[in-house]
C-alpha cells in the first residue's frame, strides 16, 4: 500500500479511491475502482444488488481494508476525517438500539463525537422532533430511516454517505426525507447515496457512478449516463398478422436497433426514430396509438450493467444475445 | 474518550429495565429467603466470625454484583447484532474505548446492586455491621468484579446471539455454585471445595467477606483475581486485533 498523507486538507477532494480492490476468498467484490468525488458535489451510486456499493462504501469509510489501493477522505486516512466529524453515513446493517427512543440515540452518539449539532437541532434538521420521545422499536420504516439520519447528521459532517437512505419508505416519506437532505446539503456539503431508486438518481443527484460487478462502469451527469443508450423507442399497436417476413420487413427500417412485439403491440428502438416512423406510417396504415420516447435512466441502467456483465467469464454465452435481451427487457417495463 | 459518552453509556444501562431483573431480583429474592428463613437469630458464621445475616448479604451482593458485570455481555451481543457499533464506528469512539465503555457500565451496574442489596438488608433485617464494614465489604466486592466484566466482554466479542444465551448460563450458574455465591461451600463435596480455590467468584466473596471483617489476608484474593484480570485482558486483546486484522 502507498503511504497516505494523513492531515485532512481542506482543497482535497472529498472522497479519492484509486484503484481499489477489495476480496473476499476467490470474488472480487470491488475490482479496481477509481473515483475522485469533489467537496460540494450530490452524487449516486447506482448498481445492482451485488454490484459492490456497500463494499466500496465500507472501504472508503477505512471499516475494511482494501486487498490492493487506497481510499482517502478529504485528502487524509478516512478513520481521520471520521474523528474529526466530517463524515456522516446511514449504513446498511447499521441499526439503533430498538430499547432506546429517537432523542437518545442521537444523544448518545453526540455524545461521543467532539463538536457535535446540538441534539434538537440535529432532530429538526431530519424532522424527527414529533417522533423524538418515541422508542425506536415503534417506528415505521420511514420514521426509522429519518431517525438514522438524525444520527448521521449529528456530527455536523461535511460529507454525508448514504446507502439506501430510502428503501423501506413509502412515496410520501421519499419525498419529506430528499427535501430534508436537500435543505441540508444546500450549505455545499457533499452527499454519495447508494440507491436502486433510479428516479432517485436522477432527480436529486449531480452526478451518477453506476456500479456493476465490482467496476465503475458509468460516470457522469444524469443526461451523460441517459446518452449512454442512444436512440429513441417508438411503441405502436398495429391490425395485422406478424409474421418473419414482417418482422424482417422492419429491421429494415432507419436506425433500427432491437424489434420487440407482445400482442398486438410492438416496440422498436431506432438511432433515427423522425425516419423510422415516416416509413413505417407510409408502409402501414394499420399502424396506431404511437408514443415515441426517450430512454430512460431504466434502460441506461440495464444497457450499462447488462454489458458490464459481457466481461463475466460465465456470462460469455450470451454476449451475442444481450442486445435483443435488453430491448426485452425495456419493452417489458413501459 | 469522551467522558460524556462514559456517563451517558452508564446512565442508559442503569435505566435498563429488563436486566435489572437479572442483576437484582434475583439476589433480592434470595437473600429475603434465606434471611427470612435464618436470618434475624443472630447466629454468628464460624469461618468469618461475622453475624450469618451480614456473611448471606456479602454473598448476594457480590452474586448481584457478578450478574450486573456479566449482564454486559448480553448488550454486547445484542449491540453487535443490531449493528449499533456500526454505528459507533462513524464517531472518534475506538474499538478499545467501545469495550472500555462496557467495562465501565459493567462496574456502574454491579456498584449500585451491590449498595442496594446491602442496604435493602440492614433496613430488612438490621444486619449489624459498622459503616466501615459496608463500606469496605462493598469496596472489596466492587474490585472483585473487575474480571467478570471482561469475562462479559469476551463472551460479547466471541459468541453470536444464539449461542449467548446458553453460554452465559454456563458461566454464570458455574460462578454462583462454585465460588460458594448461593449456597456455602461447607455444605457443598470437598471436590467441589477444592475446584472452588481458582475460580475468581469464590475470591469476590472472600474479598468482600474480609471487607466486611475489616481484615485478613487480602494478599491472596488479590493476586487470584489480578491474574484473572491480566489473562481475560490479554485474551480480550488477541480477540480484538484479530478481528481488526481480519477486515
Amino acid at each position: 500500500m502507498e503511504t497516505v498523507n494523513t492531515t485532512p486538507s481542506p482543497t482535497a477532494p472529498a472522497i479519492r479511491l484509486r484503484s481499489l480492490h477489495k476480496n473476499f476468498g476467490q470474488l472480487a467484490a470491488v475490482d479496481g475502482i477509481d473515483l475522485t468525488i469533489q467537496p460540494g458535489e450530490v452524487v449516486a451510486l447506482l448498481g445492482p444488488n451485488g454490484a459492490g456499493k456497500s463494499t466500496t462504501i465500507d472501504l472508503a469509510l477505512g471499516f475494511a481494508t482494501p486487498t490492493a489501493g487506497t481510499a482517502e477522505l478529504f485528502g487524509g486516512e478516512p478513520r481521520a476525517a471520521i474523528e474529526t466529524g466530517r463524515v456522516g453515513a446511514m449504513l446498511q446493517g447499521g441499526a439503533l438500539l430498538p430499547t432506546m427512543t429517537v432523542a437518545q440515540s442521537v444523544a448518545l452518539i453526540a455524545a461521543a463525537h467532539r463538536h457535535p449539532l446540538s441534539v434538537s437541532e440535529a432532530l429538526e434538521r431530519a424532522k424527527c422532533t414529533e417522533i423524538a420521545k418515541q422508542r425506536v422499536s415503534k417506528l415505521s420504516g420511514g420514521q426509522m430511516q429519518r431517525a438514522r439520519f438524525a444520527v448521521a447528521i449529528v456530527s455536523n459532517p461535511d460529507l454525508l454517505i448514504l446507502d439506501e437512505p430510502t428503501a423501506a419508505m413509502d412515496v410520501e416519506a421519499r419525498r419529506t426525507f430528499w427535501q430534508s437532505m436537500r435543505e441540508f446539503t444546500d450549505a455545499g456539503r457533499t452527499v454519495v447515496f447508494a440507491t436502486h431508486y433510479l428516479d432517485e438518481a436522477d432527480a436529486y443527484a449531480d452526478r451518477i457512478v453506476m456500479m456493476a460487478a465490482g467496476r465503475v462502469v458509468a460516470d457522469g451527469t444524469p443526461g451523460e449516463v441517459k446518452a449512454v443508450v442512444s436512440g429513441r423507442r417508438i411503441r405502436a399497436s398495429f391490425d395485422f398478422a406478424w409474421s418473419p417476413a414482417i418482422e424482417a420487413e422492419l429491421y429494415e427500417l432507419p436506425g433500427v436497433r432491437s424489434i420487440d412485439h407482445r400482442g398486438d403491440v410492438l416496440t422498436l428502438v431506432s438511432d433515427d426514430s423522425d425516419a423510422a416512423l415516416r416509413t413505417l406510417l407510409s408502409h402501414h396504415q394499420d399502424v396506431h396509438d404511437i408514443e415515441v420516447t426517450a430512454h430512460s435512466m431504466d434502460d441506461a441502467f440495464l444497457a450499462l450493467t447488462a454489458s458490464a456483465s459481457k466481461s463475466v467469464p460465465d456470462a460469455i454465452e450470451r454476449a451475442p444475445r444481450i442486445e435483443a435481451e435488453e430491448s426485452t427487457l425495456i419493452g417489458d417495463r413501459s | 474518550m469522551s467522558i460524556a459518552y462514559l456517563g451517558l453509556e452508564s446512565v442508559r444501562q442503569l435505566k435498563n429495565v429488563r436486566s435489572t431483573v437479572f442483576t437484582f431480583a434475583v439476589p433480592l429474592v434470595m437473600l429475603l429467603l434465606f434471611g427470612g428463613i435464618y436470618g434475624s437469630s443472630g447466629q454468628i458464621d464460624k469461618v468469618t466470625g461475622l453475624p450469618w445475616i451480614v456473611v448471606t448479604t456479602v454473598q448476594m451482593a457480590g452474586y448481584g454484583g457478578m450478574m450486573a458485570a456479566l449482564g454486559q455481555a448480553f448488550t454486547i451481543v445484542t449491540e453487535r447484532s443490531v449493528g449499533w457499533n456500526r454505528q459507533l464506528r462513524l464517531t472518534p469512539l475506538t474499538g478499545v474505548g467501545y469495550l472500555m465503555s462496557k467495562v465501565v457500565a459493567a462496574l456502574a451496574v454491579a456498584l449500585a446492586s451491590i449498595i442496594a442489596l446491602m442496604v435493602i438488608s440492614v433496613i430488612v433485617f438490621h444486619a449489624s455491621l459498622s459503616f466501615g464494614g459496608w463500606a469496605l465489604a462493598a469496596l472489596g466486592l466492587w474490585l472483585g468484579v473487575i474480571p467478570f466484566a471482561l469475562i462479559a466482554v469476551l463472551i460479547g466479542q466471541f459468541a453470536k446471539p444464539q449461542f449467548a444465551q446458553p453460554l452465559f448460563m454456563v458461566v454464570f450458574l458455574g460462578m454462583a455454585i462454585l465460588g460458594g455465591l448461593w449456597v456455602p461451600l461447607s455444605v457443598l463435596p470437598d471436590w467441589m471445595t477444592n475446584i472452588a480455590q481458582v475460580v475468581p467468584s469464590y475470591w469476590l466473596n472472600r474479598l468482600g467477606q474480609m471487607g466486611a471483617g475489616m481484615g485478613g489476608d487480602i494478599l491472596e484474593p488479590v493476586l487470584v483475581l489480578l491474574g484473572w484480570t491480566l489473562v481475560l485482558g490479554a485474551f480480550i486483546t488477541w480477540r480484538y486485533r484479530r478481528d481488526a486484522a481480519r477486515q
